[in-house]
């Protein structure tokens, strides 16, 4: 499985990667936002997305909604990552069909948890 | 200070330790600290605010940073550097949200603003409040067996 992990803080993306390895997750690409996962997604074959919430340029919210609106982003299972379980933000990914998302802190269980969730919601 | 104020952030850090870090952080006693300074040698500080208003310090020695990163990121590193203190920033942002979300079980709701990370030993920082500022110690066990310490310094009015 090609993981993509989009955040705009670099250590975090390494923290994210370092939480797939020890789910045995080990292909994984990065981008730093909405706009530069667009670019990725349009080059490369990605079977999971896990994004941040808040980047610039393109939030995570943005970017879930141009996947949602395209044919074959949108079969892609999406992850949300969030620092606060604020149920706004929730609702809104959740009507932007978010397939699943994850309240940071998480251990690697919870992340397996999230992916088989978000993949079985899409179908895949 | 009531305690339904200190126990989100005791919480708060136990949580993010043992999640993110597998680890079993155990609390020493608090201190009232009368010093506005940093109590380790890299610090990650936010404000906060909504009803209550308020900053947080979470602070290591350079032994017990380096240890987070390695368990954090999966890479070792020798000596302080930007990625330590990001790692430190994004630890600061976790503990901190985790400490909102306890508190919105209470029924206060808080707002974070973007972490900064100082490094350095007694740097003075703006806690937003009068003294004492209120630092809990959190002991946790490295690699070679020696403790380290974690304190979370916090002002809250």
């Amino acid at each position: 499985m090609k993981v993509l992990v989009v955040d705009d803080f670099a250590t975090m993306r390494k923290i994210v990667k370092n939480v797939l390895k020890q789910i045995n997750i080990e292909n994984v690409v990065e981008a730093e936002n909405g706009k530069h996962a667009l670019n990725v997604l349009n080059s490369e074959e990605i079977d999971l997305i896990i994004s941040d919430w808040m980047m610039p340029e393109m939030t995570g919210i943005e970017f879930l909604k141009v996947c949602k609106e395209d044919d074959e982003k949108k079969k892609i299972p999406f992850i949300m990552v969030t620092a606060e379980g604020q149920k706004g933000s929730v609702m809104e990914a959740i009507k932007s069909g978010v397939d699943n998302y994850i309240v940071k802190p998480f251990t690697p269980d919870k992340l397996k948890d999230a992916i088989d969730r978000a993949r079985t919601r899409a179908g895949k | 200070m009531e305690v339904k104020y200190i126990n989100p952030f005791i919480n708060a850090a136990q949580t993010v330790f043992k999640t993110m870090l597998n680890i079993d952080a155990k609390m020493g006693k608090p201190i009232l600290k009368n010093e506005k300074t940093t109590s380790g040698d890299i610090s990650g500080i936010m404000g906060l605010a909504g009803d209550r208003k308020g900053t947080i310090c979470i602070s290591f020695h350079d032994k017990g940073a380096l240890f987070v990163f390695k368990t954090l990121v999966g890479e070792e590193c020798e000596s302080i550097n930007p990625e330590v203190v990001d790692s430190i920033g994004e630890l600061t942002n976790i503990i901190s949200g985790q400490a909102r979300k306890e508190f919105e079980q209470t029924g206060l709701n808080l707002k974070a603003a973007i972490p900064m990370v100082v490094v350095g030993k007694n740097v003075e920082v703006n806690f937003i409040t009068k003294i004492p500022i209120i630092s809990l110690p959190f002991y946790f066990s490295i690699n070679n067996g020696t403790q380290e310490i974690m304190y979370l310094d916090f002002s809250f009015e």
